[in-house]
């Protein structure tokens, strides 16, 4: 009966019910309970969309959205229960409008970095986005997730750079947030001025912001909107090797703080030369060549009298590097700072870089600030003994958020998938460390996967005030149920 | 209604005698009418009584006991605005006036947490001692420092320094049932640096473009964002009130106003300055703003006025540079005079020329001291018709079609003549604007028919051409015109607000209310 | 007047809380913001400037009448400092310190009004002066120094030492320090032996009719003498004179100068000259009554121009604490060697009252004091070694907050200072 509806709804060739493909969307490289969904379908525009709420909401059927490719790595798009139904937006690729006046696009969850990128360029923008996220990633998603960017200057709100969105909530009513909302269609909209760019709102409340973060627990999102920059005239990258921590975060936070560098990111050792390095070989090398600690950063210089500013900026960063004992440089070890940028402007490239050496990557990730860095990285190195993962081995990604005033700290694992030991090593791991890390002040804004009850159970009162939101927005409880504390 | 003894004595004893208060004198001071959209009426209805708690522990034992009596509850930081009163009687009002604390400013990470007691001017004279600052309320530092409290929070400093909405990190909530949310890192580790997760934002329910006006509960403890102040620790005036001058022009800062041919010429330099990033400050004041806010009488406005009117178009931005080094200074002087040469601004030289007022400009409207002149010393009350935040043309086109309606205000002598020019400014580098019409009037019953009038072509006009929610939306008669047109937000709001208010204690006819 | 007089400014108050604080654009960090005491204190906003405009207003349009059970208690926890009419007026063109005075004249005519205040009135009409208890008789504190009397004798210059002064012997020696200094000066100075209250105190307290008769009985007085010249140590009697006899319409065919003004002047001319050293580092604290509304009256008749826009015609001009008498205490006090100054955070016309004005020492005193240590609080936060000031009712209240809370701080008056580096 409802595979009938459903082939109505979105046409039989849009239906996946081929066991080895559902069996792709039965797990991740998390380490969530595999659950095989009931089938997967594809859909290619709003009616779809609300049409398929609308038959989840009368059948009872959980709906998982996913737009990004594969790999996936978080859990999120894994069913929690059975039974559910996997929605494929990953067809709906259009960028649907671009204005450089108002440096915003509009865009549907198909749409991947590359494609973005290149689209926006055209007219003279950019977008600000992830480290090197994988080439598979949905723009949309990475928006959704809140995942950090890379030029902190131009993140003004950890929910940077999202705009509005235009979702289907999960009790089947269309809405679109901010000035998305209207009035007005969004032609009109667009024929009046309107760009569809504030996030707030509209009115008392900003519904962007409980649809991030929800790992499509809200409703479906069918197009986002997202603001860029402009494209640079001139750019200098630079680089910082030192072995001392609280010099390199002052270094960001005088960066960050003086509005000096675009891109501005800390990389361990071990990341940077995973990042950079091709091979094992060169992983090698590059790792040996460098200071435990790399921050790479990138002045860059507009429209006007470009040359007079970028040569100013450089004089005010060397004369703040100089006074906090550090020193940037063009070449540092074996990675040259022009490369790294190169690198960073884009999505990595093929296979993924956090799986390109050893096979696999886990990911701990989440906010604090620079004066507790020091101590949960000791926290995080004393769970890795414990377990015998060695401390060495450990990726480690700072990023500022927020302009400076937060700092993504990511403890990336890589291991060999296909060694058992290693792997629950990494499992055990990441349990224990998620604990000591939340005990010492991590603060987990974005949790995933099995030890999600571990970060969400420290905050009764949030959970309460999120289930209300989620009666609101889902009374009947269809999309993805068993994420976060639904 | 009014409170029962017993429930007097309920609520005494939960912040002793001299908090809490029926004194019918001290219950008229806080019904006499706001100056901002004043209605003819002097007086609000009263509240049932004044509270002044000290603690989370006291407000959410309060609110508790509201829910359980059945009465409302009101809170309020400096309770300037009208959705501070109650509007019917069977509320109290909580003044959170004894909560005035500075927690903590971390310098690193560029926060500050504040209480709703501490004011703009608090704040901003701690941060500049470390070398910080923090955006302004534009109404004027005299406001809660709090980015959860008041209106809106855009301000002055928005070009660099953001809004309200997007400077807030954690904060503690006390819901309209008298629980107690802590946002973000606050709830999870008790750190104040963070306000959005575990999971999804909870600042999505609590605050839009607007904040919810005294229905949502109450906000006390509010961690905001920080942003660099290249200035000096404190600055030094002579003189004495009300002609106070900065002894100097702070080093590597300028101000100017400039005024443009055309509206086009404006949005164009305003879209070149937020890309280059060169404004400490960019508001659109207009010349009645300018006079207002230079001179220290309203003849001397009159004055100043009259002259400003024959320099400056209804085309004006005032600009501030702030620069983080000397050589930083020389580079955005260099690129302001250059984009004010590409689109024909003129620079006004009452500013540019003579010390004295600009310094006195450059440290009013860093400080934001003078919006009370601005708005309100003409005639004592001020309705800004206040628009929505989104891209600047489109903010500052929707103030250029109402000021027409404004312009009828004027022939029809209903408010104080000053123009019709836009007021608008720009927020985070020109990525979002804001609009306003400066309206000043005498609240008697011919004016204020005028006033709602004025408002309701206002809000046909925001509909019809598309303009977006306007800041001055709020209650459940304007929430209610709006909602059927943009995406029956007003239903969706009206759900939040039965969820965590489910026996309405928090009054929201300044919010919205829930209807059956 | 009336309290119908000021109903147009009454209205112009918009509620932006500006009376509560210091005019904003002087702060310079997260204390000292408060210039109200009475809304510090007690915290509703009934008790801020504003708040006290809104209850004018309830007055007015009888939504409450004077009797109205706790109305007293608001009324007269105000020490009428001005720091409220100063701030608003920073922005605004409004009355906010006339119309509170008017409200309480109007409670004085409905015979509603504080027994404790009645008391001070009594002695008053009685020709006594306005202390509740005094430990001097009349004209004692000068009875050695061989002064002439005014109201007997010619004279350049008058004395008048001030109840507070001539009642309390703690005061005496700034009184004979005074006279000794304008007899170095060789000054022709007189006092009167029988001085009379200047009566200005009942103003503040609402009792306008007893502070003009009695402004009237010593004009006729002061009229009779040959003197072309009154001076005066206290700022409230200063205020009286020089402000509030010629809001009656009372003027004297003489000038009227604060003890700070007169010997600051009397440097100037070469005629008295500093010369010993002080070593002290003080702080000087403005008295509500010779700081920002010590500056001379305006006299206004006209009407609002009617219209939307607030203007008068003529034009009128607001007193706005500028001309108060704020630079020649400081310059007096540079002027003597040794002496350095550091000035409070709040001072000139946003100076933090001492609390003992409107009657507030008397009618609670508590509140008085309370005040007077937060301002001994802030004097003590610049380091110095004391406080000096120009008027008794402050170096009082002072002394006792010093006192209950074991500062350290001394207090002195300027004459004090003076005579220091002079006598």
């Amino acid at each position: 009966m409802i595979e009938e509806k459903l082939s109505r709804l979105v046409g039989k060739e849009n239906i996946i019910s081929k066991s080895s493909i559902l069996e792709e969307y039965s797990k991740d490289l998390s380490f969530v309970r595999p659950v095989k969904p009931a089938c997967m379908v594809k859909v290619n525009n709003l009616e779809e969309v609300q049409n398929l709420v609308k038959l989840a909401n009368e059948t009872q059927t959980s709906l998982v959205p996913v737009s990004s490719g594969s790999p996936h790595f978080r859990g999120d798009t894994v069913p929690s229960t059975g039974g559910a139904m996997i929605v494929d937006l990953s067809g709906m690729k259009r960028i649907i409008h671009i204005s450089r006046k108002h440096r915003m696009v509009m865009f549907e969850p198909g749409v991947t970095f590359n494609a973005l990128i290149s689209a926006v360029a055209k007219e003279g923008l950019r977008l600000n986005i992830p480290l090197a996220p994988r080439s598979s990633k949905s723009v949309l998603g990475s928006l959704l997730e809140r995942e950090p960017v890379v030029m902190p200057i131009y993140h003004w709100d950890i929910g940077d750079p999202s705009g509005c969105f235009e979702i289907v909530f999960g009790n089947g009513e269309l809405f679109r947030t901010g000035a998305a909302a209207g009035s007005g269609t969004i032609e009109e909209q667009w024929a009046a001025g309107g760009s569809q760019k504030e996030a707030a709102g509209p009115s008392s409340a900003s519904w962007y912001r409980l649809i991030q973060g929800s790992q499509g627990t809200m409703g479906i999102v069918t197009w986002g909107t997202a603001r860029c920059e402009i494209l640079p005239k001139i750019e200098e990258p630079y680089l910082i090797g030192s072995s001392n921590l609280e010099a390199i975060t002052d270094a960001l936070h005088w960066l960050v703080r003086l509005r000096l560098a675009n891109e501005c990111l800390v990389l361990n050792n071990t990341n940077a030369a995973t990042l950079l390095a091709n091979d094992n070989n060169e992983f090698q090398i590059i790792k040996a060549s460098l200071s435990p600690w790399v921050l790479f950063f990138n002045i860059a210089a507009y429209d006007y009298f470009p040359e007079e500013r970028i040569q100013g900026q450089i004089e005010d960063m060397v004369r703040i590097t100089k006074k906090i004992g550090v020193e940037a440089v063009k070449t540092l070890g074996k990675i040259r700072a022009d490369g790294f940028l190169k690198i960073i402007k884009l999505p990595s490239s093929e296979p993924y870089w956090k799986i390109r050496q050893i096979g696999a990557c886990q990911d701990i990730f989440f906010i604090t600030i620079y004066e507790k860095l020091d101590e949960l990285i000791k926290t995080m190195h004393e769970a890795a003994s414990k377990i015998e993962y060695a401390t060495a081995n450990i990726g480690i990604y700072l990023q500022p958020i927020v302009q400076g005033v937060n700092c993504h700290c990511e403890f990336n694992l890589f291991y060999n998938p296909q060694d058992r030991a290693e792997t629950a090593k990494v499992k055990k791991l990441i349990t224990m460390a998620t604990s000591s890390l939340a005990e010492k002040g991590a603060f987990f804004s974005r949790p995933y996967g099995e030890n999600t009850a571990i970060i969400m159970n420290r905050d009764a009162a949030t959970v309460v005030a999120l289930k209300k939101v989620k009666q609101i927005t889902d009374p009947n409880h269809i999309m993805n149920p068993g994420k976060l504390c639904f | 209604m009014t409170l029962s003894k017993n429930q007097y004595t309920a609520f005494e004893d939960i912040v002793g005698p001299e908090y809490i208060s029926n004194n019918p004198a001290i219950l008229y001071s806080y019904s006499w009418r706001s100056g901002l959209y004043a209605p003819p009426q002097d007086f609000s209805p009263l509240f049932e009584a004044i509270i002044l708690p000290n603690t989370n522990e006291e407000i959410q034992a309060i609110v508790k006991l509201c829910n359980k009596f059945k009465i409302q509850f009101k809170a309020s930081s400096t309770g300037w605005g009208p959705y501070n009163d109650a509007t019917a009687p069977g509320c109290i009002k909580l003044d959170l006036r004894r909560m005035n604390r500075i927690i903590e400013i971390n310098v690193k990470n560029m926060y500050a947490v504040v209480e709703p007691g501490v004011i703009g001017t608090q704040l901003q004279a701690e941060c500049m001692k470390l070398g910080l600052n923090c955006n302004q309320n534009g109404a004027g530092t005299n406001c809660s420092a709090s980015p959860i409290i008041g209106h809106c929070g855009f301000g002055h400093l928005s070009q660099s320094g953001s809004y309200g909405e997007r400077n807030q990190l954690a904060l503690e909530w006390i819901t309209p049932e008298g629980d107690m949310v802590r946002l973000g890192s606050l709830g999870s580790i008790g750190a104040w640096f963070c306000g959005d997760g575990p999971g999804p934002s909870l600042r999505g329910a609590i605050r839009g473009n607007v904040v919810p006006m005294g229905g949502l509960g109450v906000f006390t403890k509010a961690a905001t964002k920080l942003y660099h102040w290249p200035g000096p620790m404190s600055v030094e005036l002579k003189g004495v009130s009300p002609k106070y001058v900065p002894t100097s022009i702070a080093k590597d800062f300028l101000i100017r106003i400039y005024s443009f041919p055309s509206m086009d010429m404006m949005d164009l330099a305003q879209q070149k300055i937020g890309e280059a990033e060169i404004a400490y400050e960019l508001m659109g004041f207009n010349k009645g703003m300018a006079a207002s806010n230079i001179a220290t009488n309203n003849e001397e406005m009159l004055e100043l006025h009259a002259e400003f009117s024959k320099l400056l178009t209804d085309y004006c931005l005032m600009v501030i540079i702030g620069g983080y080094s000397p050589r930083d200074f020389e580079y955005k002087t260099k690129v302001l005079n250059q984009i004010a040469t590409d689109t024909q601004g003129k620079s006004l030289t009452k500013i540019s020329d003579d010390t004295e007022v600009a310094a006195g400009c450059l440290w009013r409207w860093l400080r934001a001291t003078g919006s009370i002149r601005e708005v309100f010393r003409a005639t004592g009350c001020f309705a800004g018709e206040v628009g929505g935040t989104d891209v600047f043309r489109l903010m500052a086109d929707y103030i250029v079609e109402t000021a027409k309606v404004k312009q009828k205000m004027i022939d029809d002598k209903l408010i104080f003549n000053d123009g019709a020019p836009p007021f608008t400014q720009a927020i985070e580098h020109g990525h979002y604007g804001h609009g306003e019409l400066l309206i000043r009037y005498i609240p008697n019953p011919a004016n204020w028919a005028g006033m709602m009038d004025f408002m309701a072509k206002a809000n046909e006009i925001a509909i019809k051409q598309h303009f977006g929610v306007p800041g001055h939306v709020f209650s459940d008669a304007q929430h209610d015109i709006y909602g059927p047109h943009v995406m029956n937000y007003h239903k969706w709001l009206r759900k939040l607000k039965k969820s965590f208010d489910p026996n309405g204690a928090s009054e929201g006819s300044h919010h919205i209310t829930v209807k059956e | 007047m009336g309290l119908e007089e000021f109903k147009d400014d009454m209205s112009a108050c918009c509620r932006c809380s500006a009376c509560k604080y210091v005019p904003l654009e002087t702060l310079k960090g997260y204390d000292h913001v408060d210039i109200c005491p009475s809304i510090s204190r007690f915290g509703y906003r009934a008790y801020s400037g504003g708040g006290r405009l809104g209850i004018g207003m309830a007055l007015l349009n009888k939504e409450m009448d004077y009797s109205s059970p706790g109305l007293l208690e608001i009324i007269y926890n105000c020490q009428m400092c001005g720091g409220c009419d100063i701030s608003c007026k920073y922005a605004m063109d409004m009355e906010v310190l006339d119309p509170m005075n008017e409200i309480r004249a109007e409670c004085i005519k409905r015979n509603n009004s504080h027994p404790v205040l009645d008391k001070i009135i009594t002695s008053l009409k009685n020709g006594g002066p306005m202390v509740l208890e005094a430990n001097a008789k009349q004209g004692e504190w000068a009875s050695e120094l061989g002064t002439k009397d005014y109201t007997k004798q010619s004279v350049q210059v008058i004395y008048h030492a001030g109840c507070r002064t001539r009642h309390d012997k703690a005061r005496w020696p700034i009184a004979q320090q005074t006279i000794k200094l304008m007899q170095k000066a060789n000054i022709d100075v007189g006092i009167a032996m029988d001085e009379p209250c200047c009566g200005g105190r009942a103003y503040q307290m609402g009792y306008q009719t007893e502070a003009i008769e009695k402004a009237k009985r010593n004009m006729e007085i002061f009229n009779k003498s040959s003197a072309k010249t009154l001076v005066t140590g206290c700022a409230e009697c200063y205020f009286a004179f020089k402000v509030l006899y010629d809001k009656f319409g009372i003027k004297g065919d003489f000038e009227i100068l604060h003890t700070s003004e007169f010997f600051a002047r009397l440097i100037q001319q070469g005629k008295l000259k500093p010369g010993k050293k002080v070593n002290m580092t003080v702080t000087y604290h403005d008295p509500c009554h010779l700081g920002r509304q010590g500056e001379p009256y305006i006299h206004w008749k006209g009407h609002r121009v009617p219209g939307q826009l607030i203007v008068f015609d003529p034009p009128k001009e607001f007193r706005r604490g500028m001309n108060g008498v704020y630079e020649p205490p400081r310059n007096l006090l540079q002027s003597i060697p040794g002496l350095k100054m550091v000035e409070m955070d709040r001072h000139k016309e946003f100076a933090w009252c001492c609390g003992a004005g409107g009657g507030v020492s008397e009618t609670n005193p508590e509140y008085a004091l309370w005040t007077a240590t937060k301002r001994i609080e802030e004097a003590a936060s610049t380091k110095t070694e004391a406080i000096v000031t120009g008027c008794p009712g402050c170096e009082n209240l002072f002394e006792a907050a010093i006192r209950k809370n074991e500062s350290r701080l001394k207090v002195y008056d300027i004459v004090e200072i003076l005579a220091r580096a002079i006598l």
